[in-house]
């Protein structure tokens, strides 16, 4: 029998926090990261409100613990700040003491670096130290200085699937340790604001002026945010026999494809229903047994349509509080999945409930509505954290409480 | 993880007449540029015009590819669906930073930015197959495809019955050229065929997709097997050395990855004097990428299957083995990624 898989260690950067403990206080005080952008480069500054993590790169290269230098982008140095704290809580100084995997999770790579330099890489006429950033164009990049700074050595890999790559990453780490590669998995995702996907994002008019509004009728579409995010998966047996801190079990998890369009969801939800079905299944836990849910929510108008209708048809009306948390970190892509599931574990660990900021009315479409308020002494034993994206891959996590 | 499973139908679109021709038949496409570009089909009989003229390049390949190589497989529905892409589509992205900049951010349109998600082929082979299983797609250079290739063996381990497993890569002459200003190519035209004559620095750049329907028992229709994959990360010689010897010992052919690149030359040194064995290159016919790993699968598969090496793709290796049952796989990606397979005879 396959081994359970256990959470012992998490670290994270959001625009609500530079920790963990740092986010969770965010949360409890109900206060928003969401602003403008000190950092990109965009006609959009005063006019889209973005998640933006407001150190600068050299407070990040100084809290990652690396001198100042050239190649290192803004989505390595949150990936690294939010790898030391994970390493870190789970009490890991030596990564060659147990054979470790990394499975990381990007959608654009170093695009926030990329982009400031792309004319003169492709001009002959210009030269410079901008040559180093040569390889931050894709995704592998960020993965393997993140690893070679703290010393990953073993299995690597890195997931784009859009938005829901990081919850993906934890998926693949789960499914290495129960297939017994490993019995220790890294694995979450970084995401730095570019001009690229803030542009990208507005011409699909999916960007709302405001702060965004998950699940209310007149939310008009999301706010991207930035972060990292990454959680220490350990075997049941390893945890035990090297005496981990268990924070809590990874007991279920899906994969499902939607087919239905390469940017839009299904109205009927027919890829998040069969998502949260089946990790639900796999964990073995009943509806009942869910008292949370850290919806996906990302405010679009399809998204929150497609997604409600898929909790109403597995919950009726009978379904347990949800909330988006997005309106706090706002979509923060790729590391989305990774930071929800830090959430998930902080949400049963401390008993709460975080509010779905934001909402005032219910969407005409859906009978259920968020929770909107913080909810504290709560008894939480199961919570579904939902990731989706392009491509129609949607992704659903179990996260459950320890229970020995 | 058991790692055993049946290739039961591929498909390759590469540099020389993979898609459509024979291997035993086919002619050596001979080139002169150190980019090395895909010979392409007729992508009618696999996608609807409509969507056809939406498509950029590596879409199109990755999902004619992709919809070939069910239709080989015989298989009804596509299962979960891996793929391996280092660098997506490259022209979307290319196309998009530059719109951005030519429009000053107002009034783009979304289909470059859409299509340059990594995903997006994967998104597209669901949509036409309407395969709603398990999909995704791993973007790390030189372990891109083989990532894949892992996922789908635990898949199949996890009582899946079958897989869509592939790889898709363009190279573009703007990113050709960027990548030239580090060095990754030769400085001077050097030709596929005379790509080991010399030892200098640099290689030729290449592209393709190769796609694999995988499964976990063996039928009438299985193509060849893959019995041993390992994924090695900027390893030491004695620990590359330990594991060729592991996985190589009992071979009788080795594909090798060497692409007449002397910065990293010495890691095919080492694999010549590990395994000192009957050796073919591939790189003179689909040139160095990402996921050129597909490629040498797909090519190991191949011969496999049809029992012998064709000559004429291979004017540089002056004795070719008549029979061989197990066939090893050697590559690195610039040294950091490196790759060991093995395929063997069903």
């Amino acid at each position: 029998m396959a081994e359970r898989v256990f959470i012992t260690g998490m670290g994270m950067v959001t625009a609500i926090g530079d920790n963990v403990a740092g986010n969770l206080q965010r949360l409890r005080q109900q206060e928003s990261g969401l602003g403008f952008t000190d950092y990109i480069d965009t006609i959009y500054k005063q006019v889209l409100p973005v998640g933006e993590v407001k150190l600068d790169n050299t407070t990040l290269f100084r809290m990652a613990g690396i001198p100042v230098q050239d190649g290192f982008s803004r989505t390595t140095l949150l990936g690294l700040v939010a790898m030391r704290e994970a390493l870190q809580q789970a009490g890991i100084q030596h990564l060659q003491d147990e054979p470790t995997g990394f499975i990381n999770a990007s959608t654009v790579g170093g695009m926030c670096d990329t982009e400031k330099v792309y004319f003169d890489l492709i001009n002959p006429e210009k030269s410079g130290t901008f040559i180093e950033s040569i390889h931050t164009l894709d995704c592998a990049d960020c993965t393997q200085r993140i690893a070679d700074t703290v010393g990953f050595t073993e299995h690597m890999a890195t997931i784009s699937t859009a938005c829901s790559s990081s919850a993906n990453a934890l998926m693949f780490g789960a499914r290495m340790i129960k297939a017994g590669m490993y019995q220790r998995m890294v694995c979450g995702g970084t995401e730095a604001l570019t001009r690229f996907t803030l542009n990208g994002f507005n011409s699909l008019k999916n960007v709302d002026k405001q702060f965004c509004r998950p699940f209310d009728q007149q939310r008009t579409g999301l706010n991207l945010g930035e972060g990292a995010a990454y959680l220490v998966l350990e075997s049941e047996s390893f945890a035990k026999a090297n005496n981990s801190t268990i924070l809590a079990e990874f007991t279920g998890y899906c994969n499902a494809n939607e087919a239905f369009h390469p940017t839009s969801p299904s109205p009927e939800g027919d890829g998040a229903y069969a998502a949260m079905k089946n990790a639900l299944a796999m964990s073995g836990r009943t509806l009942e047994e869910v008292q949370y849910i850290n919806v996906h929510g990302t405010a679009t108008l399809n998204n929150d349509i497609s997604e409600g209708r898929a909790l109403e048809r597995m919950f009726g009306t009978a379904i347990p509080p949800f909330s988006s948390t997005k309106p706090f970190t706002g979509h923060t892509l790729a590391a989305a999945g990774a930071i929800e599931a830090i959430y998930a574990v902080l949400a049963i660990r401390n008993g709460i409930i975080f509010p779905n900021l934001n909402f005032s009315e219910r969407m005409e479409e859906l009978q259920i509505a968020p929770a909107t308020e913080l909810q504290e002494e709560v008894v939480i034993n199961n919570v579904i954290s939902n990731s989706f994206g392009f491509g129609g891959n949607n992704a659903s996590l179990v996260i459950s409480k320890y229970e020995g | 993880m058991k790692v055993k499973c049946y290739i039961q139908g591929m498909a390759a679109i590469s540099p020389q007449q993979t898609f459509d021709g024979d291997i035993s038949t086919a002619p050596f496409v001979h080139s002169e540029s150190n980019r090395l570009v895909c010979v392409e089909p007729d992508y009618k009989p696999y996608i609807p015009a409509n969507s056809l003229r939406r498509m950029t390049r590596v879409l199109r390949m990755g999902l004619a590819t992709a919809l070939k190589c069910l239709s080989v497989s015989g298989v009804s529905t596509p299962g979960p669906i891996v793929t391996g892409t280092g660098k997506g589509s490259l022209q979307d992205t290319e196309k998009f930073i530059k719109e951005i900049e030519q429009y000053k951010e107002t009034a783009l349109n979304p289909t470059p930015f859409i299509q340059s998600t990594y995903n997006s082929v994967n998104g597209l082979i669901a949509l036409q197959q309407n395969g709603t299983d398990y999909n995704n797609t791993f973007v790390h250079r030189g372990f891109s495809f083989e990532n894949a290739l892992v996922d789908s063996m635990m898949l199949l381990q996890e009582g899946a019955s079958h897989t869509l497993t592939g790889s898709f890569e363009e190279m573009t002459p703007e990113h050709y050229y960027i990548k030239s200003r580090i060095g990754q190519w030769r400085e001077a035209p050097v030709g596929n065929t005379h790509l080991f004559d010399a030892n200098l620095p640099g290689t030729i750049s290449g592209e393709g997709s190769a796609f694999f329907v995988l499964a976990a028992a063996p039928t009438q229709e299985s193509k060849a097997a893959v019995t041993g994959i390992k994924l090695l990360y900027k390893p030491a010689s004695e620990r590359l050395s330990a594991v060729l010897q592991e996985l190589g010992a009992d071979a009788d052919l080795v594909i090798s990855g060497a692409n007449g690149d002397s910065n990293y030359a010495h890691y095919y040194q080492l694999l010549n004097t590990v395994l000192p064995k009957p050796t073919i290159p591939f790189k003179h016919l689909c040139g160095e990428y990402d996921t050129a790993g597909s490629f040498a699968l797909w090519l190991a598969a191949s011969l496999l299957h049809a029992g012998n090496i064709p000559a004429e793709w291979f004017p540089m290796v002056k004795e070719l083995p008549a029979d061989f049952k197990k066939v090893v796989i050697y590559n690195h990606f610039f040294g950091e990624q490196h790759t060991v397979m093995v395929v063997e005879k069903v």
